[in-house]
């Protein structure tokens, strides 16, 4: 080693505290969520590698609990946005209204919308027309809105966690691609399994005071964020990422045989940086100092589910994504050189 | 890529075990293909002697030697040892990450904290090994190669072929004698019968002589073009294409001289219906009243008689098939007069279908004529179900059922409410054409043209389209047969 440990104990600290409050908000969520531990980890992971979660679930299931429970764990603000047909932009990013001052004069004064808060439950997002749900978009990519020319920076830590119902269809407006890309995750929501159904009833059909404790400031998260981008990655682990992304797409020459066979579009670039970003929250999340091939393997299916889009054969076989993702993901590490024969090469 | 050292040696290590685990792995494949290689001196131990068992030993030695060496000098880089002991040990890839940040300029401040948690995690590995063990397919078939050579060795020398291929001459010859023994008596009776031909036979059922075709040296009639093909020196010359370019080859110029064509189809049609009846006359012919007849020689008769009934495909009166069985039968328990009853039987239906193929009358109707008298016999259609021209009636003057020589307008005509057909008085003066569908009064008209006046103008122009190929093959019998049929009525 050309140069020696500067601030070991600094950075291990550093680490044990983001491993100490990725605890803490877990067990202030659990106060009140019961069970969805992969989903609750999925979303603290979309939290602190900086990007949104889509929650897709039937409803009745918890999503926007888990989501106002968050935000009361977090000394943020929270604006939360219940998405129908008639709903404008204007009532998501806010307008230009006309005031009068002390001299009586006139002018327009921009009144800000729900959009401006750190945390942003964007309810049954699927249900407003496309036009308004475009006007998340810029905030998403860009932290800040334009209204009548001028831009308007939204708080950081801006975090938007989305809602989506899969099974009614009817009158609603499935997300555009272009929308989708931009949520780092896709978390989809499960019925609870027995235990967790008897945990529900008991917990919300006594008398239960629970308090949720505030454990992270929004200076804390953005700290948490840096730290998150300084973990170090393996070329071969790199790799592997990359090989997991281009397995998606069927142009490419070595893409597995299902991708070629049910996807239409592979992921975007932002796949790879959303399952590398994910793999390191897990990895630090985990008290670790590097990236491995389990946290690639394990951020695979939200990074990636959201962004494959299946062609006419796909559909009409209802092939689950998840299952192609997986197969996706073998495919590729046997690509990188991750078999069991690697030692005979 | 120096990295700390506890690192390096931990790598180092795991290194060596990669490199015995190859070793062992390309050296069970070595000795497979040793093994084998082994056997080829082993079966050469007659010319080799002594050597042999040497070279076996030397192969099979320098197989597993050679196959070890390769698996152990194969490139092994450190980034590899390095992730196969983050496996191996479940470090998730701490090492090779360590390894590879430690020396990148561009590394963070929590590189280090890796490395130092890396060393911490390598020093309180025990030394162990952690690479398995592989085994190659080939090393289940290591005893096959290895018995083999171990009962060659044991075993006496195998004599190895001579450099001289055997000679099949004789048995050539042998071959020929036995063709000829098993053929010879039915092919001199046909060949006698091909001499008696009947001077005096009409053209349309002129029985030709296919003895030649079976090899034979059949004589030809004078005049018979079909013998330039046959057993002229004409027909056994080589083809000269300098020659042919500047005079043309004489069997071409024959072939424009269309009325005189030998009819090749129609032989291609009958030549086995024909065989058979030539060979059954030859049969018949040939016995001494007082002979009995070889039982071999009606078997094979009455099989071949039974091959044509299956492709003739016929049912009913015309099948010959149920005589054959019965006379196969006969022949089985030894009654030679039975069996020779029941072919004489067979033959005579053989001959009648011949015939009715031959008729014109069997042309119109065939499956066709068929389902009109099922039709008819059902009780169902009137006169105007059977077509524009049921048989007997119609076309040819006065042997229809209507006053019309032309017979009465078809029911479909009939049936129309508007008669948007010509109609008007006929010219005055000498009428010529035939116009079958015309309607109103002129289709009282009866036709001045004679029918036989111009059957032959047409005939004519049937056979120049049959010779241009203008007729598909698969017509051409059927054209002919047509024309044939008109001769008849």
């Amino acid at each position: 080693m050309a140069q020696p440990p500067v601030s070991n104990q600094s950075q291990e600290q550093r680490v044990a505290e983001f491993v100490k409050a990725h605890e803490a908000l877990r067990a202030e969520v659990g106060k009140i969520i019961v069970g969805h531990a992969d989903v609750v980890g999925q979303v603290l992971v979309g939290l602190f590698a900086g990007g949104h979660v889509l929650l897709e679930g039937v409803p009745g299931l918890g999503k926007t609990l888990l989501i106002k429970t968050l935000a009361e764990s977090l000394e943020l603000s929270f604006s939360r946005i219940q998405f129908t047909p008639d709903l404008m932009p204007g009532d998501i990013i806010g307008t230009n209204i006309i005031v009068e001052d002390a001299q009586a004069r006139k002018h327009f004064q921009f009144q800000r919308g729900p959009i401006f808060g750190h945390i942003l439950l964007a309810d049954e997002v699927n249900r407003a027309t496309p036009k308004t749900q475009s006007a998340l978009l810029e905030g998403m990519q860009e932290g800040a809105v334009t209204v009548s020319g001028s831009a308007h920076p939204l708080p950081s830590p801006f975090f938007v966690l989305a809602t989506q119902n899969p099974i009614e269809m009817e009158g609603t407006y499935p997300l555009p691609e272009a929308q989708l890309d931009r949520f780092l995750f896709k978390v989809r929501v499960r019925y609870p399994a027995l235990e967790e159904l008897n945990e529900i009833i008991d917990r919300t059909t006594h008398v239960r005071d629970v308090e949720v404790r505030r454990v992270l400031t929004g200076p804390q998260v953005l700290s948490m964020r840096e730290l998150v981008r300084e973990i170090p990655i393996a070329s071969h682990v790199r790799d592997l990422a990359s090989f997991i992304v281009l397995g998606t797409h069927p142009q490419w020459e070595r893409a597995p045989e299902a991708t070629r066979r049910f996807i239409r579009y592979g992921a975007s670039p932002r796949g790879a940086q959303a399952l590398v970003l994910g793999a390191k929250v897990r990895a630090i999340a985990e008290g670790r100092f590097n990236v491995s091939v389990e946290d690639l393997r394990a951020m695979a299916l939200p990074a990636l589910r959201h962004r494959l889009i299946l062609n006419f054969e796909g559909e009409a076989e209802g092939v689950d994504v998840d299952e192609l993702v997986g197969q996706i993901v073998e495919s590729a590490e046997s690509m990188s050189g991750s078999g069991k024969e690697v030692f005979l090469r | 890529m120096p990295g700390p050292p506890v690192l390096d040696r931990l790598v180092g290590d795991v290194a060596r075990q990669i490199r015995l685990r190859r070793a062992e792995f390309y050296g069970l494949r070595g000795l497979f293909w040793g093994a084998v290689a082994a056997v080829v001196p082993l079966v050469l131990k007659e010319s080799l002697g002594f050597w042999s068992y040497a070279g076996a030993a030397i192969l099979l030695i320098a197989g597993a030697g050679a196959g070890a060496l390769r698996g152990f000098l194969l490139k092994l880089p450190q980034a590899e040892a390095a992730r196969l002991a983050d496996r191996g040990y479940a470090l998730q890839d701490r090492i090779s990450t360590a390894l590879e940040w430690a020396e990148r300029p561009d590394r963070t401040p929590i590189v280090d904290a890796l490395v130092t948690d890396a060393v911490a995690r390598a020093d309180q590995l025990g030394a162990r090994r952690i690479i398995p063990r592989r085994v190659p397919r080939e090393a289940k078939f290591v005893p096959l190669p290895l018995l083999l050579g171990l009962v060659l060795a044991a075993a006496p020398p195998i004599p190895l072929p001579q450099g001289r291929l055997p000679n099949f001459s004789v048995s050539r010859d042998e071959d020929e004698e036995k063709v000829k023994d098993r053929s010879g008596d039915l092919k001199q009776a046909e060949r006698r019968q091909a001499t008696r031909r009947d001077a005096v036979q009409r053209a349309d059922v002129q029985e030709r002589d296919l003895a030649p075709r079976l090899g034979g040296g059949g004589q030809s009639q004078p005049g018979d073009l079909a013998a330039i093909f046959k057993d002229t020196s004409l027909g056994g010359r080589a083809p000269d294409f300098s020659s042919f370019l500047k005079k043309g080859d004489e069997r071409l110029r024959m072939l424009e001289q269309l009325d005189r064509l030998p009819d090749l189809q129609s032989d291609f049609t009958q030549s086995q219906t024909r065989m058979v009846f030539q060979k059954a006359k030859a049969l018949r012919g040939g016995l001494d009243p007082n002979k009995k007849v070889s039982p071999e020689k009606l078997r094979e008769l009455l099989n071949e008689m039974e091959r044509l009934g299956r492709k003739g495909g016929g049912a009913g009166q015309g099948n010959w098939s149920g005589d054959v069985y019965e006379g196969m039968e006969a022949l089985e328990g030894g009654q030679s007069d039975r069996a020779m009853e029941a072919m004489e039987r067979a033959l005579s239906k053989m001959r009648s279908r011949e015939e009715r193929g031959r008729d014109g009358k069997s042309l119109k109707g065939g499956r066709e004529s068929d389902r009109r008298g099922n039709r008819r016999g059902q009780g169902q259609g009137g006169p105007g179900d059977e077509g524009d021209f049921p048989e007997g009636e119609g076309l040819l003057p006065g042997r229809g059922k209507s006053g019309s020589p032309k017979g009465d307008p078809t029911a479909r005509l009939r049936g129309s409410p508007f008669d948007v057909g010509v109609e008007g008085e006929s010219r005055p003066g000498r009428k010529q054409g035939i116009d079958t569908n015309m309607l109103g009064r002129g289709a009282q008209m009866p036709s001045r043209m004679q029918y036989m006046g111009v059957l032959g103008q047409y005939r004519k122009m049937m056979e120049e389209s049959i010779a241009r190929e203008q007729v598909p093959r698969d017509f051409q019998t059927q054209v002919k047969e047509y024309f044939q049929s008109l001769d008849e009525k």
